[in-house]
């Protein structure tokens, strides 16, 4: 790089000495005056730009008018003037314009299309010599932009750059500086390039340009007086850089978004004589990060009036930094207002300067004198940020709602606050907002925009649709129904079963819920499990339906139902004994959605026709909440109903109704039942069983008992009574000792005796302990079959 | 398995949804929350005109580590265990169809309301922080939503879990709300504290707090819009540093994980323990 600097250089001094010869002699040799205007159009004069810069002298101007043109070496002290935005274009090789003549200048171009070299350097505009004037030009698709090397007094201004777009380490610098004093750069809007460079020049000004989505923001490295004022830095992975230089001026400058992997705002490296007044440094990776600066014994590094918000760190310091002084500056919601890189402590920082420091916008204290200063000092005390330094890997938990947590803990219990990292004496109470700033960034994206606007839509989408989907207004195929009218000429016939149990057991813990049950319903027939509370009834239909586990094999016309659950489940209707419906639906909503699940998409026919069948029609806008136990039963059917399955299972379907309802109930399940439907039911009414089974299955213990024609039941019944004897306590002994004489097997009940009696004889034991002389209070006959001996009165207690 | 069947099942739990007192405050605090983030993200840094975009998403990253856990735990835990106690789900389970398609059915519909309210709580803070702060960045926004959703997935996933085997509602929130306090505080604190005590390397350490989803939430936000973990600390820069590029499909793929095992889990469980 050096030696192409040092190659430049005798070519620079070159063009200095032909300049100066021009000015004097070139006018005399013509014999005209210098200043003319040499014009480039497709009209002429002057058909290409070679033309004109081969007639044109120094002082002249050429003024080209639109068009295409190729790449161009500026070497007479001549003005190219672009008018129509003429495009020069490197055609992807080299460099495009070459500026080497002293006093030259090139506006109103675009420059487009230099070659891709780093190792040449291709650029956009070289300058190579002083007083040059690179104003209002546009750079596109160029790897370097402009670059000044030995430019003294160069202005740069007012261009628009925009690199190739290529990988941030194969990117060219949008702008450099080199060996060249009294340059400014001002107002230039730079974005893609790698980085905006000053090097190795001294009195520079840097004013108002704008630099997005490079490398380095503004990189200065030995580079003493400088003005970097009003610029825009945002998006770059570093906004600003400064090394090795004295007495920058940093004022005004926005420095926003830039969280590359350093991702500092400000990075002040062997800087002295640092002035940072009226910047803005917000929502970067660190605000301002300094580092061995100032490093001169009796120099500076001065923050006043900046702007450091919702940066991860707002400012971090090296532990060896001194004499940085923070005055009248804002930290606001930093992730961490100021960071110690490594640990330690902060020494010899002033962080307040003639009773004034700055804002801290987690202060938590007061300012009763009104003047605008806190009247207890400011001390960063975090303590995750604490056990952050002591133990630096529990970062990992930053933004953690754990590491709140500790915050909260530490506020609240003065025991665990650690060591203040820093101590602002004067705290302010209101903060600084550096003036001359928008306020208020009405920048709407757009694409943010339409994506909010979106996901609010999808919301209120989701939200809505589902309704109208449970209305079930889809009028679905109605599944191909198995063949259930001529169930009464199959059962007569012994056709396949419907349902069969196979040694079905089920255990809960030791229990034998159920115990090898094996039984077989024809198509068309009516069966009634009968059996005490506990028995195993409900336990069977559970099975039967396969909602709990069991051993053995339940089949529904052929349908295994653990193996094959959901066709066999397609054979069954279900009416369970505790209504359990969703409460907020309507009658016609819960048609549709249980007709959904049986396949039948919808089927609103078919639901209307069951809400009319069963008299619910006038109820269907009604939520089942609404309605009374009998019409809740009568849901419960049309559900069991939907699909028109061959077989109906009814776990205590008349338990909760009163008497109409009851015999309404046992009116419809008759009619189902001389329709051709298979029924299996369980009851404790002897008159429904009656009325309704062809067959009775009795449970005792999960066993089955016995298996018998409905009037059977009935002398069942009678078979057996329990006499419940009620007696004082002391006389138990006594009556428990009477009757096992007697040859009866009593039991103890909480108010005295059980025992099963003959129903033929239940005074005997009545009297035998009368005649015994034991005091007997009181007594009642249950009568029960032998299925419900364990369990207890099933029929009303009755007075013998 | 009747995709029909499952599609049935979602809009109901969908509806039901929106019908639960538990979604509906959910969703309203989610909503108020972020908007409140994105408001005080305007009004302290907007209001000077500045992007700030990082550090309101660093706040929305925080509200949804709180918020969007709890939603989707209480949801999940609700499910099924209310269903259980009221007696409805015996009744579904009798119904044609299998207990993998009620699962899935209810994880399906539950979801798309979570979904729903995310999509609400983020669309409508989108518009503020659109309309006030500058270079907000779309796809980062749209991420973080995305990976708010795969957390309420994997949150949803942990509630149906406990949902699968509760046998009473206020026994499944009670579970849900303890699950949230360990992924939140408990396993957090505890890993810190074992970290101070313990030395633990930072390799190790990270890859203790991948066993935390909200973990892998909060780490996979911060490397999908930051670009690196540095603010995370030696830990941070190691993860990036080992996995480079590939750590953000790593992150991702740890989430997915937390997404599916407990949904796996939840499925069998529920298989086993039935309607009772």
């Amino acid at each position: 790089m050096r030696r192409r600097e040092a190659a430049r250089t005798p070519r620079a001094l070159l063009a200095c000495g032909l300049l100066a010869c021009g000015l004097t002699a070139a006018p005399e040799a013509a014999g005209e005056p210098a200043g003319r205007t040499l014009v480039v159009s497709a009209r002429g004069p002057h058909r290409t730009l070679e033309d004109a810069l081969a007639a044109a002298r120094d002082g002249d101007t050429v003024v080209v008018e639109g068009g295409a043109h190729g790449p161009v070496t500026v070497s007479r002290r001549v003005a190219l003037e672009g008018r129509g935005w003429p495009v020069l274009d490197g055609g992807g090789r080299g460099t495009v314009v070459k500026l080497t003549a002293a006093g030259a200048s090139l506006r109103g171009f675009v420059v487009r299309g230099s070659g891709a070299s780093l190792d040449d350097e291709n650029a956009g505009i070289t300058v190579a010599a002083p007083d040059v004037r690179v104003e209002g030009n546009r750079l596109e698709e160029t790897l370097f932009g402009i670059s000044l090397a030995h430019a003294r007094g160069a202005v740069v201004a007012g261009n628009v750059i925009a690199s190739k777009d290529l990988d941030v380490p194969r990117r060219g610098d949008a702008i450099r500086v080199w060996y060249s004093d009294d340059v400014r750069i001002v107002g230039n809007r730079v974005t893609r390039g790698r980085d905006v460079v000053l090097w190795y020049s001294q009195n520079l000004a840097v004013l108002d340009n704008e630099v997005t989505d490079g490398r380095y923001g503004l990189h200065f490295m030995y580079t003493d007086d400088a003005d970097i004022e009003g610029n825009r830095l945002v998006g770059n992975s570093v906004g600003v850089y400064l090394m090795y230089s004295r007495r920058l001026r940093m004022r005004r400058n926005v420095v926003t978004g830039n969280r590359g992997p350093s991702g500092f705002g400000l990075g002040l490296k062997d800087m002295d004589e640092c002035d940072v007044t009226d910047n803005v440094f917000a929502d970067n990776r660190v605000g301002v990060y300094v580092d061995n600066s100032p490093r001169e014994a009796q120099s500076h590094v001065d923050f006043v009036r900046n702007l450091f918000a919702g940066n991860d760190t707002g400012v971090a310091l090296l532990p060896s930094v001194r004499r940085n002084t923070y005055t009248d500056n804002a930290f606001v919601d930093n992730g961490e207002h100021v960071g110690i890189l490594g640990g330690g402590t902060l020494g010899e920082n002033a962080w307040a300067r003639g009773g004034r420091g700055n804002f801290w916008s987690d202060y938590a204290g007061y300012d009763r004198d009104g003047d605008g200063v806190g009247d207890v000092p400011y001390r960063a005390e975090r303590l995750f940020e604490h056990l952050t330094q002591r133990n630096p890997a529990l970062k990992l938990f930053t933004y953690a709602p754990a590491a709140q947590a500790l915050e909260l803990a530490a506020r609240a219990v003065p025991l665990v606050r650690p060591q203040p990292k820093l101590e602002d004496p004067a705290p302010l109470v209101a903060p600084h907002v550096p003036a001359g700033l928008p306020r208020g960034a009405a920048v709407a994206g757009a694409p943010l925009v339409a994506s909010s606007f979106g996901l609010v839509a999808l919301a209120v989408g989701l939200l809505a649709v589902p309704g109208a989907l449970l209305r079930g207004r889809a009028r679905g195929p109605v599944e191909a129904r198995p063949p259930g009218g001529t169930a009464r000429a199959q059962l007569e016939a012994g056709a396949a079963p419907v349902l069969s149990f196979e040694g079905v057991t089920r255990r809960f813990g030791a229990t034998l819920a159920l115990d090898g049950l094996t039984l077989a319903v024809p198509p068309g027939q009516a069966l009634a499990f009968w059996g005490a509370n506990g028995a195993g009834k409900t336990t069977a239909l559970r099975c039967l339906l396969g909602v709990i586990p069991f051993e053995g094999r339940v089949t529904l016309r052929g349908h295994d139902v653990r193996r094959d659950g959901k066709a066999a489940r397609r054979q069954v209707g279900f009416v369970p004994q505790e209504l359990a419906f969703h409460d907020d639906l309507t009658l016609r909503e819960t048609l549709a959605f249980y007709g959904r699940l049986k396949g039948l998409g919808g089927a609103a026919a078919e639901a209307e026709a069951l809400l009319g069948r069963l008299g619910l029609a006038e109820h269907a806008h009604k939520t089942v909440r609404a309605l009374s136990g009998g019409l809740k039963q009568r849901l419960a059917v049309a559900l069991a109903l939907l699909g028109d399955p061959p077989l109906l299972v009814l776990d205590e379907p008349t338990a909760n109704l009163d008497a109409p309802a009851r015999a309404g109930l046992v009116a419809l399940l008759a009619g189902l039942k001389a329709a051709g439907k298979t029924l299996v039911f369980t009851s404790h009414r002897l008159e429904e069983v009656l009325a309704l089974a062809d067959r009775v299955v009795l449970l005792e213990g999960g066993r089955l008992a016995a298996d018998v024609p409905p009037r059977d039941l009935g002398e069942r019944l009678q078979a057996h009574a329990t006499l419940h004897l009620l007696l004082p306590p002391a006389a138990v002994e006594r009556a428990l000792a009477v009757l096992t004489d007697a040859g009866y097997a009593p039991a103890r009940t909480g108010a005295g005796l059980s025992v099963d009696v003959d129903p033929t004889e239940k005074g005997r034991p009545i009297a035998l302990l009368v005649g015994a002389g034991v005091p007997l209070a009181d007594f009642e006959v249950a009568r029960t079959g032998s299925a419900e001996r364990r369990a207890g009165p099933a029929s009303g207690p009755g007075r013998a | 398995m009747d995709a029909r069947t499952v599609l049935a099942f979602a809009t109901k739990e969908l509806r039901d949804a929106r019908r639960n007192r538990w979604f509906l405050l959910h969703t309203g605090a989610l909503a108020a929350l972020s908007l409140g983030i994105s408001a005080l993200a305007v009004s302290s840094q907007g209001a000077f005109g500045l992007a700030g975009f990082g550090r309101t998403t660093a706040s929305l990253v925080n509200l949804v580590m709180l918020v969007v856990p709890l939603m989707g735990l209480t949801l999940g835990a609700l499910s099924l265990a209310q269903e259980r106690e009221r007696g409805t789900l015996l009744y579904v389970l009798a119904q044609p169809v299998t207990p993998s398609e009620v699962f899935l059915g209810k994880y399906l519909g539950l979801a798309l309301a979570l979904l729903a309210s995310l999509a609400l709580g983020f669309g409508a803070s989108g518009l503020l922080i659109a309309w006030r702060v500058s270079g907000a960045q779309v796809q980062g926004y749209l991420g973080l939503a995305g990976l708010s959703f795969g957390l309420a997935l994997a949150s949803l996933g942990l509630g149906l879990v406990i949902s699968a085997v509760a046998r009473r509602a206020s026994t499944a929130v009670g579970l849900a709300i303890f699950a949230w306090l360990a992924l939140v505080l408990l396993g957090d604190l505890g890993l810190m504290g074992t970290a101070m005590v313990l030395r633990i390397d930072v390799g190790a350490l990270f890859g203790l707090t991948l066993l935390n989803p909200l973990q892998v939430f909060k780490i996979s936000a911060i490397a999908g819009s930051q670009g690196t973990l540095e603010v995370l600390g030696p830990a941070g820069v190691f993860a990036f540093r080992t996995f480079g590029a590939g750590l953000l499909p790593l992150l991702l793929a740890v989430l997915l994980a937390w997404v599916v095992a407990p949904l796996a889990a939840g499925l069998g469980l529920f298989r086993w323990r039935g309607a009772l």
